[in-house]
């Protein structure tokens, strides 16, 4: 699983509820309605290859959607429904997982999904050859699949896995056509062939990716408002990586729905009354601060604790946002399943205290700009940053954090450095905290991040090897437990002992905002907040 | 010299400058931190079998200098190889992005020498306030960043006035604002070259002579004067070549076009090297012919320079 820190939108596509703020449409602005019942979506970010397996980038999800069914669908609270998958059942060891499949289901080629095409498609995910980025650790102790029937397939587990369920309900493990894994291995990036609402036509490359409606459609998901194929004729994704250019193209009517849209455009689309304006939260970890807590001066718990309790984050997140979003509590963001919401509150601004702490850590002198000093040595924490991934919203925060830690005697230095500097240094625990976000249904994610087996040598992103048994325990039991009670304690518990102990600090919640013309009716997000086209109608057109 | 022994050593020359840039390309890549299989994979989640099976794909695993081999005979050849990011050959990607750039450059140089003539014509030898104002527009597009100027352009006219598409397609209403944009900073450019020399000519005697056997005002400037100052111009040639390429990748990224300038961006950023080195090969193939072009096309314009040179 890859992240690129502050950029969102390459994250994994998975799961939750959903803050929608829809505004009422007046009269269309600029004739957004095209009669050839194509709409056209821009995005900031362009795929780097659309075979559903080896991309985690959000924008590969997202389009992939459309083109990808699943086994399973899950819904907002955290359940899954029947979608590929008639019904299925759970050994009790959570070691097989048995799926009956629809028998009407056909591919874009015309082949039929099958038990054979989910073995093809899972096979795929762990092929070496693949060279998947995440999917492999979406079905983490995948020991293969046994075809019983023609449309009965069984799932092997090496280890339990409870993530599993919402792993196979993400495009990532859409279901693709054997056919076109086995003749086309070489291009599966340019021709991904699914079994979804639209079909894959053309991707002009640094231009557009181009899907036509696939009449034969008559499986949508559970969810679907409509039954038989989807309403547009067809669906235009359009690459404009200046948010100012994705702003004015949708506010002139040149675009009909806006991914990315710019916190401080966000505020006037919201005002405005004429547009569409989404504000969907993301699932998974939130923005956060991550401590280096094995070595350095943040391995003293009191520093990491008075660095959290030194900024009002409040204040921070509503200016640099333009109170579009929210600041964070937790780690996890509020929609994801098990989010606990006693954190909220629980660690108020609180610059006595800080004063306190550092004064107990030993950080008793001052030196002439005012930091805080211990046996002559500045306090001073570094916080370096990736050129290419750095935004205007995480820069402005920064520079707020900074300056309340300065308030409270400690420097934090803020270096820019390239990608390849970076990457090395955060991978070699080379700085003291370092800022990204992460999106997927899933609090395992907690998991991926903080349980001392996910190391980033073994793929995980515990990047300061920090070692905690009790955390791990509660991470570990809650990854292979299918009791959803059990799962709930387990994750309350690590996320108040993530807080309690100071070793992430969450900033804010981040969440996809969204504009859409008044033209496009029936526009739905997946529990990740990625937008769902299927059932979606462009008024003046003609389908 | 004989022709033919001038035409070896300029291809000798060529040789050497491609390969030159394509070294350059090459030491950049490796010599800037950071791996590029670590780019290619994200800073986690792969495993370190991905990882060693990937550099040994890409020949990373070898000694530079056995890289760097391979990569001159790949370079001599024509033989790019496969983008590591996209896994397609480089001349497959390049050959698919290259036409819209040519479109673009052509568009905008053939724009910027129309109108820099016209405004030269204009303004040679002209009142002091209107080559004073003629001076602060020209200063002007010069120094206001590509970037800016076709935001600017798109907000006015096709957000605001609808005048031409923000998704440019294929015709050539999608082609205005691009071309206006990266046209401008040469205007500014051309317009006081072509000036200059202009003014210069204005004062010759042969204009004196002309004006004597009553030739009107525009038959001077433009017959005498213009094709005068047209010599100065050619040899900003180069600096031409480079305000193109450099400008291309602004305007195709605000754009949304596609092109060689957007696609070397993201490949820089991905230490995609078989990308780099295949568009910065072009590159130099474009920049020395745009030069053998030019001195030819010297001696067509000039006679004087075949004759006193050699």
């Amino acid at each position: 699983m890859t992240f690129h820190p502050p950029v969102r939108s390459r994250l994994l596509a998975a799961a939750a509820l959903l803050a929608v703020t829809a505004m009422g449409g007046c009269a269309a602005p600029g004739g957004a309605a095209r009669a050839d019942g194509v709409l056209t979506f821009s995005t900031g970010q362009q795929p780097d290859c659309l075979d559903p397996q080896v991309s985690p980038a959000g924008i590969t999800a997202l389009i992939n959607r459309n083109v990808f069914d699943s086994l399973v669908e899950m819904t907002p609270d955290g359940r899954f429904e029947p979608w590929l998958a008639r019904s299925w059942t759970i050994a009790p060891d959570g070691l097989a997982y048995t799926f009956q499949l629809r028998d009407d289901v056909k591919f874009h080629d015309g082949t039929p999904v099958n038990a054979a095409a989910v073995k093809a498609t899972l096979d795929h995910a762990v092929d070496p050859k693949t060279k998947s980025f995440s999917a492999k650790n979406l079905i983490s102790g995948y020991a293969g699949a046994e075809v019983t029937g023609e449309d009965v397939v069984t799932v092997r587990l090496s280890k339990p896995n409870s993530a599993l369920m919402q792993a196979l309900s993400t495009p990532n493990l859409g279901i693709q056509s054997p056919r076109s894994i086995e003749g086309n291995f070489a291009n599966l990036c340019w021709a991904p062939v699914g079994s979804g609402p639209f079909s894959f036509v053309r991707w002009a490359r640094n231009e557009r990716i181009s899907l036509t409606r696939n009449p034969a459609y008559a499986w949508g998901p559970p969810s679907a408002k409509h039954t038989g194929a989807a309403a547009l004729n067809g669906i235009d994704f359009v690459f404009m990586s200046e948010a100012k250019v994705r702003f004015g193209a949708l506010t002139s009517g040149q675009v009909d729905v806006s991914e990315a849209v710019e916190p401080a455009n966000a505020k006037s689309l919201a005002a405005d009354g004429t547009w569409q304006y989404f504000h969907n939260v993301e699932p998974g970890m939130v923005h956060y601060l991550l401590f280096n807590s094995t070595k350095g001066k943040l391995a003293d718990e009191r520093v990491r604790t008075a660095l959290m309790r030194s900024a009002d984050l409040d204040a921070l997140v509503r200016t640099a946002t333009f109170g579009q979003l929210d600041r964070a509590w937790s780690p996890l963001s509020p929609t994801t399943i098990h989010y606990d919401l006693s954190t909220v509150g629980s660690w108020q601004v609180d610059r006595d205290l800080a004063g306190r702490l550092l004064d107990e850590a030993g950080w008793t002198g001052r030196d002439e700009d005012g930091y805080r000093t211990k046996n002559g040595e500045r306090l001073t924490i570094s916080w370096p940053y990736n050129n290419a991934t750095a935004t205007h919203l995480v820069e402005t925060l920064a520079q707020g954090i900074q300056a309340e830690a300065k308030k409270a005697g400690i420097e934090i230095v803020r270096q820019g450095r390239d990608l390849g500097t970076w990457t090395n240094d955060l991978l070699n625990g080379n700085m003291d905290m370092f800022n990204s976000s992460y999106s997927r249904n899933e609090p395992d994610v907690l998991r991926f991040f903080f349980a001392t087996g996910s190391t980033a040598a073994s793929g995980g992103a515990n990047l300061f090897k920090i070692n905690h048994p009790e955390l791990d325990a509660w991470l570990v039991h809650a990854n292979t437990t299918v009791d959803e009670k059990a799962r709930a304690d387990d994750y309350a518990k690590a996320q108040r002992y993530l807080i309690e102990h100071s070793l992430v600090m969450p900033i804010y919640v981040p969440a996809k905002l969204m504009g859409a013309s008044p033209d496009v009716h029936g526009l739905r997000f997946d529990v990740s907040g990625s937008p769902l086209f299927y059932d979606v109608s462009l008024a003046g057109a003609r389908s | 010299m004989t022709t033919a022994r001038r035409l070896l050593g300029r291809l000798v020359l060529a040789l050497l400058v491609v390969l030159g840039a394509a070294t350059v390309a090459f030491a950049a890549i490796h010599l800037t931190p950071g791996d590029p299989v670590r780019a290619i994979l994200g800073t986690s989640g792969p495993s370190q079998q991905l990882i060693d099976q990937v550099r040994a794909e890409l020949n990373l695993d070898k000694p530079l200098t056995v890289q760097y081999g391979l990569y001159v005979r790949n370079v001599l050849t024509g033989d790019f190889g496969e983008s590591y990011q996209l896994q397609q050959p480089v001349v497959r990607l390049i050959g698919e992005q290259i036409g819209a750039s040519v479109q673009l450059a052509l568009s905008a140089l053939a724009l910027a020498l129309l109108v820099s003539v016209v405004l030269a014509v204009a303004t040679a030898g002209r009142r002091p306030a209107l080559r004073r104002i003629s001076g602060v527009v020209e200063l002007l597009t010069i120094s206001t960043p590509n970037f800016w100027v076709a935001v600017l352009l798109l907000t006015v006219f096709s957000f605001k006035l609808h005048w031409f598409p923000v998704i440019a397609g294929h015709g050539v209403s999608g082609l205005v604002l691009p071309a206006v944009a990266l046209a401008l900073g040469m205007v500014g450019m051309f317009t006081q070259v072509l000036r200059e020399g202009m003014e210069r000519a204005l004062g010759e005697p042969f204009v004196l002579s002309s004006r004597a056997r009553g030739s009107s005002e525009t038959t001077v400037r433009v017959r005498h004067a213009l094709r005068h100052a047209v010599v100065p111009l050619v040899t900003l040639s180069g600096w031409t070549v480079g305000a193109l390429l450099s400008g291309a990748v602004v305007i195709e990224m605000v754009f949304n076009r596609p092109g060689i300038g957007r696609t070397l961006a993201t490949a820089i950023a991905n230490k995609d090297l078989p990308v780099v080195s295949g568009v910065v090969v072009i590159a130099a193939v474009v920049f020395t012919v745009v030069n053998f072009l030019v001195d030819v096309l010297y001696r067509v314009m000039d006679p004087r320079v075949g004759r006193f040179s050699r």
